[in-house]
């Protein structure tokens, strides 16, 4: 394959919108405004307008809330631009990542010079056209829920609890190490102001927290947010006319439907992240060592623990072993989920929470994340994962390396 | 529609899915079986997961299996809340003797004791006049 994309583009613009639980008494913004806010953070980032879109590329993540049919064209009415080219996200949590690579190779090809790409959900208040029904694995009828639903799978923890359970059976792993992940992300979550959780815990709080899911805690688990994100990526010799502090994409790697094994029986402790992860650093020719900050895709513990191992900063089943070993907050020697990750952070909808790790690896390369900086990060990782197929572990799976320099 | 956030939910039969409920109405377990090249494969695909071909024949495998892995839910999530009547609530990845593997619920067998490697068999629990859902108990 040829490793093309590097060095090709660059982000030169973020937003993350203020995110909401939406409690009672709270001002309840539509997907809509999400959008709109998050673009606009963006936009003044990079010190751009909305007309300079026109005639360049959109990129919308699928979104639960999205309330018509062709989504990212909708979108483009909504906010006003007249794009040449759309890429519509349709990958989970790995949809922002995925619309950065589809946006790198078309600004590459010379469809368009420039992206805006934004993404936002409000899966605590869904417009229901079936009120009082629940969130299921799927959102919507269809093979998958038929297989789940009826059977009583409880959603990610149930999924996500079964690929925990087995990891446990096979590696040593101690819930101490996963509680490490938990109580660091909250640290950090304590120094962002973004964050939607923001008190310090302790060990003892998450071994305390209330089984949900046999072996997943209260603590282990994402919560829902509403919210929205966007990152704005140009050609790298536009870049660098617009900001001094361009964020090249130095390196990426993806695969869907990923089995370890046979596709009978694989072995669901395994994710792609075993095929992108290495792709992704060939091509970016950088070594593990290199990594400055790790952003994973970090909904649950064990989700972060398994790209350690797959990303190969340590031996498979020797993630436990690993977090104990390293000091995995900003100041350390493994910075890992340094906004505070989705655990602490919030999750904006199953598909939006892929833009954090985005987010977070150019913060910390531009080198404005205030309290949590890095020092000296050049070089940052960072993670998509999106979906959860029936009876394994990741749908689809993609590694980003990111750097300040070419 | 048969299903309310009220009760649990209700399979809602298609043409693909079909002959898997109502053979489970009839207490077997039946799969797809690739016609070209035999694989067999769970859950149902529009065509064969390996070579594409897409004469699927449905299949009776033995009801019988061992625990992959199990997570028992102490709490209803993203699912009906009717569920909350079957806490702690055992679901296994159970891998059948004859190869594929499937979601299940595990009855007739405490949280505490359920391992991995288990001997299980199916038993089904019908769920509406069309259809039953396939559960699994030790052996
Ligand atoms: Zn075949």
């Amino acid at each position: 394959m040829k490793n093309s994309l590097r060095g090709a583009v660059a982000i030169v613009g973020y937003g993350r919108t203020p995110y909401s639980r939406a409690k009672p008494g709270e001002r309840i913004r539509t997907v809509d405004q999400y959008i709109a806010w998050a673009a606009a953070l963006a936009l003044e980032k990079a010190g751009m307008s909305k007309q300079d879109f026109d005639g360049q590329g959109l990129g919308v993540s699928h979104a639960e809330a999205s309330h018509t049919v062709n989504w990212s064209a909708a979108v483009a009415e909504l906010l006003g631009i007249t794009p040449r080219a759309l890429i519509r996200g349709d990958q989970g949590g790995a949809s922002a990542a995925a619309m950065l690579i589809r946006a790198a190779a078309m600004i590459q090809a010379g469809v368009v010079d420039r992206v805006l790409v934004v993404g936002a959900d409000t899966p605590l208040t869904i417009p229901s056209i079936a009120p009082g029904l629940p969130l299921s694995p799927e959102r919507t009828r269809g093979v998958f829920w038929e297989f789940q639903g009826p059977v009583g799978v409880m959603g990610a923890n149930h999924q996500f609890g079964l690929v925990q359970t087995r990891y446990m059976h096979q590696y040593p792993l101690r819930s101490e190490q996963l509680g490490k992940i938990a109580v660091t992300t909250r640290y950090h979550a304590s120094l962002h102001p973004g964050a939607i959780y923001r008190k310090p815990i302790t060990l003892d709080d998450y071994l305390n927290s209330r089984v949900l899911s046999d072996p997943i805690r209260l603590l282990d688990c994402v919560p829902m947010v509403n919210g929205g994100l966007a990152y704005i990526v140009t050609s790298a010799e536009t870049a660098r006319t617009i900001t001094d502090k361009p964020v090249y994409l130095l390196g990426c790697g993806e695969v869907s439907n990923y089995y370890s094994g046979s596709r009978m029986r694989p072995d669901i402790t395994v994710t792609g992240f075993v095929q992108a992860a290495p792709e992704a650093f060939r091509m970016a020719g950088v070594q593990h060592e290199d990594i400055d900050v790790f952003e994973p895709y970090d909904d649950y513990p064990m989700i972060v623990l398994m790209q350690m191992e797959d990303y190969g900063f340590c031996k498979k089943g020797e993630g436990g072993k690993f977090v104990d070993e390293h000091d995995l907050t900003f100041k350390g020697d493994f910075p890992v989920s340094t906004d505070g990750g989705q655990l602490s952070g919030g999750q904006p909808g199953g598909a939006i929470g892929g833009f954090m790790p985005i987010a977070e690896a150019v913060t910390q390369l531009r080198g404005e994340a205030g309290e949590r900086q890095v020092k000296g990060a050049v070089v940052a990782a960072a993670s998509g994962f999106g979906g959860i197929p029936y009876a394994r572990n990741a749908r689809s799976c993609i590694t980003l390396v990111l750097g300040s320099e070419t | 529609m048969s299903q309310t956030p009220q009760g649990k939910p209700v399979p809602e039969l298609t043409d693909l899915t079909r002959p898997f409920w109502t053979a489970a109405k009839q207490g077997k377990l039946v799969m797809q079986k690739c016609s070209q090249c035999g694989t067999l494969d769970f859950l149902p695909k529009p065509w064969c997961i390996e070579c594409g071909h897409l004469d699927l024949e449905w299949v009776e495998v033995k009801p019988l299996g061992t625990v992959y892995s199990h997570s028992t839910a102490r709490t209803v999530m993203m699912n009906y809340p009717a569920w909350k009547n079957d806490l702690p609530f055992v679901m296994c990845i159970i891998e059948l003797d004859d190869g594929p593997r499937m979601y299940g619920q595990l009855t007739g067998c405490p949280p505490e004791k359920v391992r991995i490697g288990m001997r299980v068999e199916a038993w089904f629990e019908a769920v509406s006049a069309e259809a039953a859902v396939a559960k699994f108990r030790p052996v």
